[in-house]
């Protein structure tokens, strides 16, 4: 059945590389978070908008091959929904690194160490759901790489408890810092739910073509 | 893959000689299984101590966690392995000696601690991968 309906014509095809390069690009921009993160060098986010273009422009192609007539039509809603989540992972990420412009973690090593080892999570989590993309097209079952991005979650989620008993903790002396703080800590720690969430979509979607 | 690479570095530790209270507290607040027990002095050991310590040991036979100390119920020594061992040889070590958790030393000093919990996930990524490590 998956060889039937993926291994179809050239659209289809232009459109799975299409969205394996807009998941490697979300992977070079997760990397490019951590990288700036462990260096506590601001200017590397900079790249992140960029990179956040060029998905957007992968995704617009991808869309426009999918309404042109790639795959059948019962696929292409769960397609073009994978492929939105992946994109609202790109602008999460975003948010994160313009408000990373904007905090000094280094007043807390603590705070400093496990953003960072989210960012390393994350990261790990874009690779992982690339392996399970290109998994769905080799017919594996896609149940194992599934699990390992929830465990990769679950981590980011205790890290994430830990984070807000830190930060309840902390004396906030002005508004704008204590928000910006909140605000970065809440984008960094919803991208792993969002890949989750479509590392979910593909499991669907690798159940529904069995 | 590296035992180093799976550890978690935040190590929580109780002294010797502190209540089991303090421990059960401390595990209470930062959801742990297990405590570090520090050394006495420079001739003692590091120990562990656990939930099941607790449970069996003090609350089982109904002595008082705050007249009871840590280093009545602790381990020791605790098993410790390098931080360069391979994941399948820690395995294989835990097994052996039927553990739930085992200590990573750099030199002298304990730098992380790795549970089967961290094992069985770090397994599960690995094969997911596609690399197959156990």
């Amino acid at each position: 059945m998956l060889e039937k309906v993926f291994s179809g014509g050239k659209t289809e095809q232009k459109v799975i590389e299409n969205i394996k390069r807009h998941i490697k690009v979300l992977c070079t921009a997760s990397d490019c978070f951590k990288r700036a993160l462990e260096d506590r060098d601001k200017d590397r986010v900079l790249c992140i908008p960029d990179l956040e273009r060029e998905g957007d422009t992968i995704r617009r192609e991808i869309i426009s091959n999918i309404y042109e007539g790639a795959f059948l039509p019962f696929l292409r809603p769960n397609i073009c929904r994978f492929v939105e989540i992946v994109d609202e992972a790109f602008d999460v990420l975003e948010d994160a690194a313009n408000e990373f412009e904007f905090i000094n973690l280094e007043v807390d090593k603590d705070l400093e160490e496990d953003c960072t080892k989210i960012a390393d999570i994350n990261m790990k989590m874009c690779d992982m759901l690339l392996i399970a993309f290109e998994a769905l097209f080799r017919k594996e079952d896609l149940k194992e790489k599934n699990l390992a991005i929830r465990i990769y979650e679950k981590k980011v989620d205790e890290i994430k408890l830990d984070l807000i008993k830190k930060l309840r903790r902390r004396e906030i002396k002005d508004f704008w810092q204590g928000k910006t703080l909140s605000d970065f800590i809440s984008y960094l720690t919803r991208i792993s739910d969002i890949i989750e969430d479509a590392s979910d979509y593909l499991y669907i979607m690798n159940v529904s073509l069995r | 893959m590296k035992i180093e690479e799976i550890m978690t570095k935040k190590i929580e530790s109780v002294e010797a000689d502190a209540p089991v209270y303090n421990a059960i507290e401390k595990m209470v607040d930062k959801r742990l299984r297990s405590l570090l027990v520090k050394p006495k002095d420079e001739k003692d050991v590091y120990g562990v101590v656990t939930v099941r310590d607790i449970v069996f040991k003090v609350l089982g036979k109904n002595l008082n966690p705050g007249k009871t100390s840590v280093e009545v119920i602790a381990s020791k020594p605790v098993i410790c392995v390098n931080k360069d061992m391979e994941i399948e040889h820690v395995i294989s070590l835990m097994n052996k000696f039927n553990i739930a958790r085992v200590f990573i030393h750099e030199g002298k000093e304990i730098i992380g601690v790795v549970s089967l919990l961290d094992l069985m996930a770090a397994t599960l990524i690995e094969r997911a991968k596609g690399g197959r490590i156990a």
